[in-house]
């Protein structure tokens, strides 16, 4: 059967009536998953593989498939609006996304971020239709050596996250880094810093750091402000409206960072998180008015949302062509498929093309239900900002507890929870920035397990790094991504003088 | 003055709820011990059967394995009503295993808690990560058996083990071997194993763990060379030509299309296996009664249509064990794989 | 006293690197492998402990924004520490008492103590949010919460 031949095979499943209504069900059940605390996809798709079992293949993938990326699609709302990420891939959607919701612009930003959502998600499922096949080996052509380099990239871009005291965002970076040492150590099956606790075994989860952070911090300084009214009145806040200039904005950001969101989506263990990262950074890198992000941008929102809705698609890739999970979702999905009588791998699209596109292509129509599900109910859900303080400052809190425990089920989790978010209080304090914290976390641990894998590889000899194109490319990237910055403060200076 | 009596009324309200919740637990124990002396006096006439809903821990998160397992046998043995109570799954996550254990070990003498465990539960406690082993729990009966594989590109230069470990006893520095987990774990030990019996220096063997599914990525690409895991997850590779496979780790070739072309160590004159074996444990103390009951569940359940599909599904081999073979089987398991580990230096 | 805040928490900072460098140097080494897992702590401590120096002999480049934020009013202090201890508390009997008397209480509570006066509407929110994501959790996805003293 030909490539044409699949896709409209694919489409006859998409679009078949139970096509549709198993997609509905799906990104329904995955907003829904998104918005509610510490449920992610993972958990949503493993309750779900019990009650598939024994439905049509396709039908039950084409719904847990919107179960994924309907979770990512709604992981943002409590990003934007109470500062308390839902899932850890929508963290830097609060970089910009909750400044803009505390001027007033909840609703606007809320738009902001289901229509770049929409895009990217859309962008990306046609990226994959068209090149799936051949993505497949793109998805394997990182070894270790290229994994480090592309980790040593996003972390250049540390400087540039923040404002004032290098000092400050280098100690804040070398701290978060510190963080993602705790725990077993992958290469040599070592305890590292935990104390002699079980607890702190597996290392701490990016989410807990994220809610401590983000949301518990920020409740201190809601705590502090308790008396003023809330953001902004109820009849504007829920506004929807998008000036032209907004969508000029917007389009730029959208379109670059679906691609890079998408690509970086299909690299296995990348994901939807590494991925709105490094899209926020590269956007604020090449933006022409760096200073506004992370004061409500609406380019520093548009980005992290394009970018996680595609990289959720990539994912996509390595799975179904290659039958290489590359994320904990996806692994849970290639389970999906073994309950359900398939087996995932590089036969998958000869042997059933009806899965393998029929899956792809419902996702044009999970993106679109998504966002005609979500934008009516902007308004209300925006609301909530009108609540009076201190019941909201209760709830933010209610949810991030919740948020927390139903992550690992542990309590010692809470009092971590609560630990973070008094380090997250004083680090705003003495004007230490977070997001160098949260990026080195989050990208340290892996770029240490890839340089040690290297290393092992080459009997210790670091000229692997430059033996590879993809890694050497990197590197050299790496390095003028340094140097610019200094480059261009030495320059300005000597212009000065 | 407002908030101190907020707080003030908070804390009352609490201490007088953990009050009432201290009886309140305590009188359903009552409860629960009465009905099991009932029962006990019944045990004459039926043997013991459950009284209150079971509960299944999966000391890992939703998704993988030890999860599939507890969920797949829960529902097929309510399903198919072997077992007419209802059992809910619950996951115990964290420390490869450990947290579900400590858990489970917070359980001794219930009749009403099973779990699910593998090899992790000899290796992690070896490790010195778990402060329980399968010794301070009560094993019921082995359910599953998985083998492993070791898979190597498709157009690497070795055609059989003898081949590789040939290459590796001149120069054990000249191959990679990758795997899911830690060195110490699963992946690592039975390579080791293999390598051991063919006369390779297992102490210098280059071994790289790359997690979500980093191990696949890494041979097709090049950058290791052999890859240690499950055969189900290196069988639909070898389907595309993308990998081959040396040997599979059990004692007979297995059964399947693509299954039965993968020759086994054994044949290729390495005399050494490995099962992957998976059941169920409950906590320590348990009733011999209640164990018996289970035991026969197992059985029942190992025997069904239902639970035969699953595990074509999933790839998984039937292997049946009770509860006093079981014991004697890990025990022996443990002593062989700690001496293993002693000679790699990773003992605790 | 500018000057102060940075020499204080660079002191802070470098005990805290000295700590984790001393628990690098105590972990154990396998000969199998190149680079082995002290590797990149120790590199992480002693950078860690060079920028704390650098930050003790630093100015404090902070705007007067910035350094407004370090104070803080008396009564917020006590707000705060009353939401720490109510939290604290939370956490301490959740497993105890089940997450539905316990979310309750502390919204009901935690509102109150911020200055919420609606009491009937603080009631009816308290109840119905945990109540609602209980039931959501519990009986729509089967994933337990605690049930503490409640006999659902």
């Amino acid at each position: 059967m030909g490539a044409i031949e699949g896709i409209l095979t694919g489409f006859e499943v998409a679009f078949s009536w139970e096509g549709i209504l198993f997609v509905l069900l799906g990104v329904f059940v995955g907003t829904f998953i998104g918005m509610l605390p510490g449920l992610g996809p993972i958990s949503a798709i493993a309750i779900m593989i019990p009650i598939t079992y024994g439905m049509d293949p396709t039908l039950a993938l084409v719904m847990m498939a919107g179960v994924y990326y309907g979770a990512v699609f709604g992981g943002s709302t409590s990003s934007i609006l109470l500062n308390a990420p839902g899932i850890s891939g929508t963290v830097a959607s609060s970089f910009d996304g909750y400044p803009m919701a505390q001027q007033g612009k909840a609703g606007k930003a809320l738009a902001i971020a289901a229509i770049s959502s929409f895009a990217g998600g859309t962008i990306s499922v046609v990226l994959l239709m068209i090149f799936a096949p051949m993505l497949a080996s793109v998805a394997i052509s990182f070894g270790p050596p290229a994994y480090f380099a592309l980790m040593l990239l996003g972390l250049t871009a540390i400087a540039s996250l923040s404002e004032g005291s290098t000092i400050k965002a280098l100690i804040s970076a070398v701290v978060g880094f510190m963080i993602a040492t705790i725990g077993i150590d992958p290469q040599t099956g070592t305890g590292r810093f935990t104390f002699g606790s079980m607890n702190l075994l597996d290392g701490i989860d990016f989410l807990v750091i994220a809610l401590g952070l983000f949301a518990i911090a920020e409740v201190c300084y809601l705590v502090m402000n308790r008396h003023k009214s809330s953001a902004g009145s109820g009849k504007e806040i829920g506004s929807l409206k998008l000036s032209k200039d907004d969508a000029k904005e917007m389009s730029g950001p959208v379109g670059r960072q679906s691609l890079l969101g998408f690509i970086l989506g299909i690299l296995p263990g990348a994901g939807a998180t590494i991925a709105s990262f490094i899209s926020y950074i590269a956007e604020k890198r090449i933006a022409k008015k760096p200073e506004e992000f992370g004061k409500g941008s609406v380019k520093g929102l548009a980005a992290p949302e394009a970018s996680n809705n595609a990289a959720t698609s990539g994912a996509f890739v390595p799975l179904l062509s290659l039958g290489i999970p590359g994320s904990g979702t996806t692994a849970v999905m290639l389970g999906a498929f073994l309950v359900l009588g398939l087996e995932p791998g590089p036969m998958l699209m000869g042997d059933h093309p009806e899965v393998f596109w029929g899956i792809i292509a419902s996702m044009y129509i999970g993106n679109i239900f998504l966002l005609v599900l979500n934008l009516p109910l902007i308004p209300y859900i925006a609301r909530i900002l009108t609540i009076p303080r201190p019941l909201l400052i209760s709830l933010v809190l209610m949810f991030s507890l919740i948020g927390v425990y139903a992550i690992s089920f542990s309590v010692f989790d809470l009092y971590l929870l609560l630990a973070f978010g008094v380090i997250g209080f004083l680090m705003r304090m003495f004007a230490f920035p977070a997001p160098p914290f949260i990026l080195a976390f989050i990208l340290g641990g892996m770029m240490e397990q890839s340089f040690r894998q290297s290393m092992t590889i080459s009997n210790g000899s670091i000229s692997i790094m430059f033996e590879n194109n993809i890694s050497l490319v990197l590197i050299i990237l790496s390095v003028l991504s340094f140097s610019f910055p200094i480059a261009k403060s030495i320059w300005s200076k000597k212009k000065v003088s | 003055m407002k908030k101190l009596l907020a707080l003030s009324i908070f804390l009352l309200m609490l201490l007088f709820l953990a009050a009432c919740g201290g009886e309140d637990t305590l009188s359903n124990d009552d409860n629960a011990n009465d009905e099991d002396t009932k029962e006990n006096s019944g045990e004459d006439n039926g043997g013991w059967t459950p009284s209150e809903s079971i509960e299944m821990v999966a000391p890992a998160g939703a998704g993988g394995g030890w999860d599939t397992t507890a969920r797949m046998s829960a529902q097929a043995l309510t399903e198919e009503s072997m077992i007419d109570q209802d059992m809910g799954v619950v996951n115990k996550e964290g420390a490869g295993g450990a947290i579900g254990w400590a858990y489970m070990a917070e359980q001794e003498g219930s009749n009403h808690d099973l779990f699910v465990s593998s090899s992790p539960i000899l290796l992690v406690p070896l490790n010195g990560q778990s402060e329980y082993g399968h010794e301070d729990f009560t094993p019921i009966a082995n359910v599953i058996a998985d083998y492993g594989a070791f898979a190597v590109a498709e157009d690497a230069k070795w055609d059989n083990l003898n081949e590789l470990f040939e290459d590796m006893k001149e120069d054990p520095q000249s191959v990679t071997i990758v795997g899911t987990s830690a060195p110490g774990s699963m992946d690592h030990i039975q390579f080791v194993r293999f390598a051991k019996a063919a006369g390779v220096d297992i102490t210098k063997i280059k071994y790289v763990s790359a997690p979500d599914a980093g191990g696949v990525t890494q041979v097709l690409n090049g950058s290791a060379d052999v890859f240690s895991t499950g055969v189900a997850e290196v069988a639909e590779q070898v389907r595309a030509d993308k990998l081959k496979v040396l040997a599979v780790t059990s004692e007979e070739r297995l059964d399947g299309e693509v299954l039965s072309t993968f020759p086994t160590a054994k044949e290729q004159g390495i005399d050494e296996t490995f099962v992957n074996w998976r059941g169920f444990f409950g906590p320590k103390d348990m009733d011999p009664a209640a164990v018996e009951y289970y035991e026969n569940k197992f059985k029942e359940l190992s025997d069904s249509e239902a639970f035969a599909d699953v595990r074509s599904n999933y790839g998984w081999n039937e292997m049946y064990m009770g509860s006093e073979e079981y014991k004697q089987f890990l025990d022996e398991e443990k002593e062989n794989l700690k001496s293993i580990l002693e000679e790699l230096g990773l003992l605790e | 006293m500018l000057q102060g805040v940075n020499r204080k928490i660079g002191l802070i900072l470098a005990i805290l690197s000295i700590g984790y460098l001393y628990m690098s140097y105590q972990l154990p080494t396998y000969s199998y492998i190149p680079v082995d897992a002290d590797a990149v702590p120790k590199t992480l401590g002693w950078v860690l402990l060079v920028l704390s120096v650098a930050l003790i002999f630093s100015k404090d480049n902070d705007s007067e924004e910035q350094k407004a934020k370090r104070r803080i009013p008396k009564t917020d202090v006590k707000a705060l520490l009353g939401v720490v201890a109510l939290l604290l508390i939370y956490i301490m009997l959740f497993e105890t008492l089940g997450f539905i008397i316990m979310t309750v209480l502390f919204v009901y509570f935690c509102s109150w103590f911020l200055g919420y006066k609606s009491h009937i509407v603080n009631a009816i929110v308290s109840i119905v949010f945990p109540v609602a994501i209980y039931s959501i959790f519990v009986f729509m996805l089967q994933i337990k919460l605690p049930q503490g003293i409640l006999p659902f």
